[in-house]
């Protein structure tokens, strides 16, 4: 499966115990790509290095959509560490997407 | 079109309808569902919803080619694959074939909502499974679960129309389930955008018995039964009973049938019922009503026809015994497969479920005659309203079945007495017994309330039960009235001897009289022998008288010849 799987700066495997995330898309709209950019954004910062994101096109790989019981779209899944999260949203709600993915402000500050 | 000369045609191509297959349903909606677009069911929980839309897509699998797409938020895919097993669907079998495709989503309640987001994914599993399958058929089980795991209703709603708009596109023939809420149809409002069809299912507890109820609210564009028709979950899964849908336009029998009872059977014009009419039988308790019903039973078995009898009061074998003390061996026609007995307590299941369970024992014995002992004891936990518009039904589906019905009623009863009213326009033969009472006794008397179409008896007469049978006699009238049992049988005896004196004294006469010819014809006799004497004596003095006669003129004569002689010498 073509998924696109980033790798994030520095080349590192994904430490274990490290940050693993699909998110949900749909297509090319403006709005995805406001919502990948946010995320991508607050990963940058707060999650430790080596995190790992896939993102999926629901026209493109709409099996992936009815094998994890997606609906909306934005959907974020936090694979690892478990336990497993579901985010639906843009991520506009930074507070709530940190603590959902088990990251804060003051680790990051930190680093 | 090239069809817009024909009428019927046109109607059937501007709005091509979608069978369920759930036998009910598509009589009362003049076809199914409005093919190609959705249609709301909704109603609260536990009323049959999810079923409803699982038979859709099961039937329209296996018996119209039409591929379906179940998508579900209420059960687990395990769940609903070992739930509708019972009703004998497989879910799984059909899956294998390519014609189902369930996809069961669960709403996690602990989702996280982080911003502004749209239900586009939806749209796109179920055309995905719509494309996969080549679907016809989609159900959606049920959309309250989307409101409460987003928490958007604004959101939500508007999503639900994209989906609708989107399924319309399609053409998908769709089953949406809602949750009734207060005030109206769904909880949140949906049946605004679901506009083509709205089938509202309801369950309703009166008086401790539940009876489910099915309404086509809606139906643009189609005419559709506009009541509230009862529905049952049965052995078969959902099933509705529409029947006050049939018109009036059973053929009719003129054959007529035996009651069993040859005092009766004379009573209607000398041959009975006819056949396919409904015959109430009513009288207060220890009547012989069920006695009755087993005459009718009886007679049928004897022509041979298959005979079911519901009995909501007495054991099978409770009927056995008392029937067979009136000479009536109803347990040998058992034996013979012509009669079967269903024996239930009225309470213990609803009015509604009591009706599907006699239509189908019905549909699959196929009797000639079915016997209901007594309708009243249904009446128990339904309101008479209920109860009539039950009998209503059940004796237009026998009608319409060409299947005699006897029905009795426990007519002592204040509360029956409105549903006797309800019914008594509806049955073709109304037969009463009563108890007469007078002389220190009770008697049972019968009479023929009405009986349509033929000319019947005006009269009461006594209906006796003994271990030689059932007759029905007619009764005496004395100067108090009409007079039964043993004032009858004194009146008779009092009758009986009054004519043996009658003949006594009138033999006598005879006696008199014929003494009388004896001593006239002897005394004729005497005349007779005189006047033959007297003529003979008178012939005998006759021939004498004439002798002398003959005798002088012989002599005068002689003399004369003597005379002329001595001239004639003397001259010689």
């Amino acid at each position: 499966m073509s998924t696109p799987t980033e790798p994030v700066a520095g080349e590192t495997a994904p430490a274990p115990g490290g940050l693993k995330l699909t998110l949900f898309i749909s297509g090319a709209s403006a709005a995805s790509a406001r919502a990948v950019r946010r995320l991508r954004d607050l990963c940058d910062r707060y999650a430790p290095p080596g995190y790992e994101l896939e993102i999926v096109d629901i026209y493109q790989q709409p099996e992936l959509v009815v094998a994890r019981g997606v609906l909306a779209v934005p959907t974020l899944i936090k694979e690892l560490p478990l336990p497993v999260e579901v985010m639906i949203g843009d991520f506009t709600n930074e507070p709530r997407v940190l603590a959902a993915l088990g990251l804060s402000r003051a680790e990051a500050t930190e680093r | 079109m090239a069809d817009v000369e024909d009428p019927g045609r046109r109607t059937r191509l501007f709005l091509p309808k979608s069978p369920t297959g759930i036998a009910g349903f598509d009589e009362i909606t003049d076809g199914g569902l409005p093919a190609g677009r959705p249609s709301l069911v909704c109603g609260p929980p536990g009323t049959g919803k999810s079923l409803f839309a699982v038979q859709f897509l099961v039937n329209g699998a296996t018996r119209y080619g039409e591929p379906g797409v179940f998508l579900t938020f209420e059960e687990s895919r395990e769940e609903l694959v070992s739930n509708v097993r019972s009703f004998g669907f497989d879910i799984e079998g059909i899956e294998r074939d390519g014609l189902l495709l369930v996809d069961a989503l669960s709403m996690e309640p602990q989702v996280v909502d982080t911003g502004d987001f749209d239900l586009e994914a939806l749209i796109v599993r179920l055309g995905y499974a719509v494309d996969k399958l080549g679907a016809k058929r989609v159900a959606i089980d049920n959309v309250e679960a989307l409101f409460a795991g987003f928490g958007k209703p604004s959101l939500v709603r508007s999503e639900l129309r994209r989906l609708f708009r989107w399924l319309k596109d399609h053409e998908v023939t769709t089953v949406i389930t809602g949750e009734r809420g207060e005030g109206r149809l769904t909880r949140h409002g949906i049946e605004e955008y679901l506009s083509d069809c709205v089938v509202v299912l309801d369950d309703r507890v009166v008086q401790d018995v539940a009876t489910r109820r099915v309404r086509v609210m809606k139906y643009r564009g189609s005419t559709h039964g506009r009541n509230e028709y009862p529905f049952l979950i049965g052995a078969d899964g959902f099933e509705v009973l529409p029947i006050t849908s049939l018109g009036l336009s059973q053929d009719v029998s003129s054959e007529r049938v035996s009651t069993g009872v040859a005092g009766l059977d004379e009573m209607l014009g000398g041959q009975g019922v006819f056949r396919g009419s409904g015959v109430l039988v009513s009288g207060t308790s220890g009547t012989g009503k069920t006695t009755i019903a087993a005459s009718f039973a009886d007679a049928a078995c004897r022509r041979g026809e298959k005979v079911l009898f519901f009995s909501f009061e007495e054991a099978e074998s409770e009927i056995f015994r008392n029937m067979a003390s009136v000479g009536l061996d109803l347990a040998g026609w058992v034996q013979q497969g012509l009669l079967r007995f269903h024996c239930e307590r009225p309470t213990t299941r609803g009015l509604e479920d009591h009706l599907a369970t006699m239509q189908r024992l019905i549909r699959d014995f196929e009797p000639m005659l079915v016997v209901i002992d007594p309708v009243t004891s249904l009446a128990r936990g339904a309101t008479p309203f209920d109860v009539s518009a039950m009998l209503m039904r059940q004796v237009y589906y026998l009608k319409a079945a060409g299947i005699t019905a006897v029905m009795t009623v426990l007519s002592a009863d204040s509360r029956t007495e409105q549903t006797i009213l309800n019914i008594s326009s509806l049955v073709d033969t109304f037969l009463e017994v009563v108890m007469l009472s007078a002389f220190g006794e009770r008697n049972r008397g019968l009479y023929v309330l009405k009986s349509r179409g033929m000319a019947h008896s005006n009269q009461i007469r006594e209906f006796l039960l003994s271990d030689r049978g059932v007759d029905v006699v007619p009764v005496m009238i004395g100067p108090e009235g009409v007079l039964t049992g043993s004032a009858r049988i004194a009146a008779e005896s009092a009758e009986r001897t009054t004519a043996e004196e009658l003949s006594k004294e009138s033999a006598e006469l005879v006696r008199a009289l014929e003494r009388r010819r004896e001593s006239v014809d002897a005394h004729v006799a005497t005349l007779r022998a005189d006047f033959a004497a007297e003529e003979r004596l008178t012939r005998r003095l006759i021939e004498a008288s004439e002798q002398r006669v003959e005798a002088v003129n012989q002599d005068r004569l002689a003399q004369g010849r003597r005379r002329t002689a001595r001239p004639e010498s003397d001259q010689q």
